[in-house]
């Protein structure tokens, strides 16, 4: 079955240049807005289509530079053997080197077989494609794939619109289910004729006056039309094109009428059906129309879950569900680097996998914050609920996503900001300072474009929380502890105190000297980060204190603290949209 | 014809013996005309005149085309190595054929090179459901090669016949039948009904020469009395009178009207064959592709030197018999000085006019005038007619005569060549060719292939002049 094996794009709409080897079967590309996503699964279309016209215009140059052809190559592989034969397009085949990405121009005893389709618009607008080796240009031989084969390669859209296919119109995906043919033709003369005689003179009792008038001035004028004129149906207005055929229900409502997820739904089916004969796939925004159990049934028609691919697919999404549904394996980030564009393959290392199913967000947003546990996670969604509520810009909104690392080794959030990065996503750690990282570790992270915050000198998030907030802030710490774990905070006080600190001393000491000093700060800090029962240790617990009592103190408390906290907003808001 | 005897597609590597007449393109149209399937079947000769042969009775079979590709080995090598000149790495320059004897055999060890090399093995399996390789006895070594490797990726099955092997010359080394042939391509079956002579009413021939042929195999003398007397005659030939003896019996009578008789006549002499075709009433030469004599006038011929006359009338000599040309030049001579009595005839005005102001078209007219002349009998006519072609063409001044009697040549090559109802010529020209009636001329220094492709040239009557009933 027919595989795309590499594509490169040139100067077409928002690509200047990408080379993409793709996999076999699912392609789901996600990136930014704008990333070119959409192109891509275009210029797929555009080159291989069965069309026979393709308009163009200048604003599908790169750039609006029409002196920059546009050049859309295809390399072909899993090809039929009637579309390798020494006879159909021998000077033209080629081998792939699926590991290097390679193509030689000449078959190779451990390569497969390709043919490389290159569709080419210069600045006449006139699209060209031919198959192209250098050992036929070096000879002057020119040539392009036969209709037969561009017709047995074409892929198939699921587009918005996909009720195309639920007709037998050229090019729907049930002309390639089966073999079969209705000719409606005979049946449709037939059905003109009895129109015409059941309609009969119906007309003319209606339009006596007219048919009247007709007469007389033919017969004045001696045009012989016979005795009277006479209106009947129009045997023209009659008549049917063609791809009068579609698909109905059982009380004969058209199947047109399903809702627009239904009608994709239906066609991702038929056209695993079709498989054996078209096997390439494209849908703009998988989602589009389907519910979330939906998305689910539509890849899975397209073969998501499968380990020899029936289809080779292309996808683009920005829904998170269909990410959770998909591997590290079948997602490619697209995205602009300095020599063009580039798909990385998101892959399934660095517990890439377990990000996809817990974070999808994180891949569908263009920055990233990797949070040390799930305390930063509360921390910062906390901190931005109060600053959308201040009438300010969301997180979610600057296409920044979070993602929790579950705390444990010091190390773990670069591994997993470093498989971030190399899919060229903007990354910050936010990490507290009582386990240190490796430095070399931390130090490659930075070299690479990472950003970094850490709580200050060997602090938890507790540390600072009680070491930097105004008194008034801390006592409602302390509240809001005690409401979450009542009398069990005196005994984590007592503990980390040695018994020598009360609550009641601390309620003391910001009644009488409107102060809470350093010592009592640090035991307090030690006191609510007890290990397995740390009092804000959820993420709803400290979004919560975030929200309520960290964000409002912000101004007024610790400029260090502060800091820290605008250096993330700050970083989160300089991102790219 | 009747039944087929064996399924050459059923064959994944084989070789099927196939004597003369014995059904073997038949076998083969009937194997492409079943082959059902979307790849076609790839079939291997030797020359375009077999390539031309052999489409000729696939077509009458009804065979269709898109079953099949039909090549020579050669062309098919030509066309393999030009579609992957990086993977042969060949000499661009050997694919122009500007020296054949150089070229070819480049040509081959490059295409048996780059199907050994494994790159192109799927793109050939993609491309043909079967190999047949016929007349593989004609094989040179380097083609068995490419055979072989090719072999190694499709099906193949080879058919041929060693007794029939007479294309070894110096430089042609033929691929050895039993050491290379048998050895990899395992005989599978050999053909057994004598269907040529079976279907012209003369099976006790076609039985008997299939005896013969395995005498000759088993090195042995044939004895022709042993023959069915109604279809084999011996004369004897025995000096002095061994010449006329001959032309004796090369005037043998054919069994119908329409029959034809092929002399053959030594291979190697061929002034021979043309002195035997110039003294047989009725008889012409039949002329090898090169066409040499053709070439070598046209290379030769200048209309404007002194002796241009003296070449035509020479050449007309050469082709043409009861020409007179003594006592033709003498009138030319007595005319120009006014001394004949007699008005010229029209061949000694055309020579005239031709002496007066040369050309080209003037000395096609010449020829033709000689041609038409009572009693003159061309025995040469592929020669002629190739020289009076080329003249005409020439005679516009459009491309030199050289060059139009190479593509004169070449034409011939494709179109081949049709039979003469008496025709001389040797083994070497007359294999693959068939009539009624064939004459051996002279059996001495026939190597016992070279004595069995003669004796079953003839589908009804066989002649054999020699000075001894035993040959062989």
């Amino acid at each position: 079955m027919a595989r795309i094996r590499k594509i490169e794009i040139a100067n077409f709409r928002g690509i200047q240049r990408l080379a993409w080897c793709p996999a076999p079967g699912i392609n789901c590309l996600i990136g930014p807005g704008d990333s070119g996503k959409s192109s891509v699964l275009d210029a797929i279309d555009l080159c291989l289509g069965a069309r026979r016209n393709v308009q163009f215009s200048d604003a599908d140059f790169f750039g609006l530079d029409i002196t920059s052809p546009i050049s859309i190559t295809l390399t072909l592989g899993g090809l039929d053997d009637a579309m390798r034969t020494l006879e159909s397009y021998g000077a033209f085949l080629r081998a792939f080197d699926a590991t290097t990405g390679a193509v030689e121009d000449e078959p190779s005893v451990d390569a497969e077989v390709v043919l490389c389709l290159n569709l080419t618009v210069a600045s006449d607008l006139e699209p060209s494609w031919t198959l192209v080796s250098e050992r036929a240009a070096q000879q002057g031989i020119v040539k392009t794939l036969a209709w037969k084969d561009r017709v047995a390669l074409a892929p198939t859209r699921i587009g918005a619109f996909a009720n195309f296919n639920l007709g037998w119109q050229r090019g729907s995906v049930l002309n390639r289910v089966s073999e079969e043919r209705a000719d409606a033709s005979a049946a449709l003369v037939k059905a003109a004729r009895d129109a015409r005689s059941a309609f009969g003179d119906q007309a003319e009792q209606q339009l006596g006056e007219a048919l009247g008038i007709v007469t007389d001035t033919a017969q004045e004028l001696g045009v012989n039309i016979g005795a009277k004129a006479k209106a009947l149906l129009d045997s023209h207005s009659v008549s049917f094109g063609g791809g009068t055929i579609s698909l109905h229900n059982e009380s004969g409502i058209p199947l047109r009428g399903l809702g627009v997820g239904s009608t994709r739904l239906l066609v991702a089916g038929l056209q695993r059906q079709a498989a054996g004969k078209a096997s390439i796939v494209l849908s703009d925004e998988l989602e589009y129309g389907l519910e979330p159990h939906r998305i689910a049934r539509f890849l899975g028609s397209l073969g998501a879950k499968e380990d020899a691919a029936p289809l080779q697919v292309f996808l683009t999404t920005h829904s998170p569900v269909a990410l959770r549904e998909l591997s590290g394996g079948q997602l490619f980030v697209l995205r602009h680097s300095p020599q063009g564009h580039e798909a990385c393959l998101v892959g399934a290392g660095n517990g890439i996998q377990s990000t996809i199913r817990l974070y999808p967000e994180a891949f569908l947003a263009g920055s990233v914050v990797v949070c040390e546990g799930a305390s930063e996670i509360g921390l910062l969604r906390g901190l931005d609920l109060f600053s959308l509520d201040q009438g300010g810009v969301s997180l979610a909104a600057l296409g920044v996503a979070l993602i929790d690392c579950g705390g444990g080794d010091p190390d773990r959030p670069y591994a997993r900001a470093a498989a971030f990065q190399t899919l060229g996503y903007r990354v910050m750690v936010l990490r507290d300072d009582d386990k240190k990282p490796t430095p070399a570790i931390e130090q490659a992270f930075v070299e690479s474009g990472g950003a970094i915050v850490a709580y200050r000198a060997g602090r938890a998030l507790e540390d600072e929380l009680f070491g930097s907030l105004t008194p008034d802030a801390c006592k409602k710490l302390i509240t809001y502890a005690n409401e979450l774990h009542g009398d069990l905070i005196i005994e984590h006080l007592r503990t980390a105190s040695n018994n020598t600190l009360t609550f009641q001393q601390v309620w003391d000491e910001i009644q009488n000297t409107g102060a809470l000093a350093a010592e009592r700060r640090a035991i307090l800090g030690q006191a609510a980060r007890i290990r397995k029962a740390g009092w804000f240790k959820s993420i709803s617990w400290m979004e919560d204190v975030a929200r309520t009592i960290v964000a409002p103190d912000l101004p007024h408390c610790n400029p260090g603290f502060r800091a820290l906290m605008d250096q993330v907003f700050g970083w989160a808001a300089n991102g790219p949209r | 014809m009747g039944p087929v005897e064996i399924d050459l597609r059923a064959i994944n590597r084989g070789t099927v013996t196939a004597p003369a007449g014995c059904g073997k393109t038949q076998l083969i149209a009937h194997a492409l005309a079943g082959h059902r399937g979307s790849k076609p079947i790839l079939v291997l000769t030797h020359t375009n005149a077999g390539v031309a042969a052999l489409r000729g009775r696939l077509d009458r079979a009804g065979v269709p085309t898109s079953a099949y590709r039909l090549s020579t080995i050669d062309g098919w090598a030509i066309r393999l190595i030009s579609v992957f000149p990086g993977r042969s790495a060949h000499n661009p320059e050997i694919l122009q054929l500007a020296a054949p004897a150089r070229d070819y055999p480049a040509i081959r060890d490059a295409a048996w090179r780059l199907l050994q090399a494994g790159h192109i093995s799927e793109v050939l399996k993609a491309s043909y459901a079967h190999l047949i390789v016929d007349e593989y006895q004609d094989c040179s070594v380097p083609q068995h090669h490419i055979v072989y490797f090719l072999s190694l990726i499709l099906p193949t099955c080879v058919l041929g016949d060693p007794m029939q092997a007479i294309f070894g010359f110096r430089g042609n080394t033929l691929v050895d039948w039993n050491q290379q042939v048998c050895a990899h391509f395992p005989v599978v079956g050999e053909l057994t009904t004598p269907w040529r002579w079976r279907n012209a009413g003369a099976e006790a021939l076609g039985q008997w020469l299939l005896e013969a042929r395995g005498v000759l195999a088993a090195g042995q003398s044939v004895d022709l009395r042993s023959g069915p007397p109604k279809h084999v005659t011996w004369m004897q030939a025995l000096p002095p009178n061994d010449h006329a003896q001959r032309l004796a019996a090369a005037r043998a009578v054919p069994p119908t009207a329409d029959a034809r008789v092929l002399i053959i006549a030594d291979s190697r002499n061929r002034a021979a064959q043309q002195n035997f075709a110039s003294q047989i009433p009725g008889a012409s030469t039949v002329e090898a592709v090169d066409l040499r004599d053709l070439i070598a006038f046209a290379n030769g011929f200048d209309e404007r030197s002194f002796d241009a006359l003296g070449q035509l009338l020479a050449l007309a000599q050469s082709v043409m018999t009861n020409l007179g040309v003594p006592e033709f030049t003498r009138r030319l001579g007595s005319l120009q000085r006014g001394t004949a009595r007699n008005p010229p005839s029209v061949a000694e005005s055309c020579a005239l006019a031709f002496a007066q102001s040369p050309s080209l078209s003037g000395a096609a007219e010449l020829l033709s005038a000689l041609r038409a002349q009572p009693n003159v009998r061309v025995y040469r006519p592929a020669i002629l007619y190739g020289v009076l072609k080329a003249l005409r063409d020439a005679s516009s001044g459009t491309v030199s005569l050289a060059e139009a009697a190479r593509r004169v040549r070449e034409e011939n090559r494709l179109l081949g060549r049709p039979l003469p109802k008496r025709a001389v010529g040797s083994t070497l020209l007359l294999k693959g060719l068939e009539a009624e009636v064939v004459v051996l001329m002279n059996t001495e220094g026939m190597s016992a292939q070279h004595l069995y492709v003669a004796m079953t040239r003839g589908s009804m009557k066989l002649v054999v002049c020699s000075a001894n009933p035993t040959v062989g």
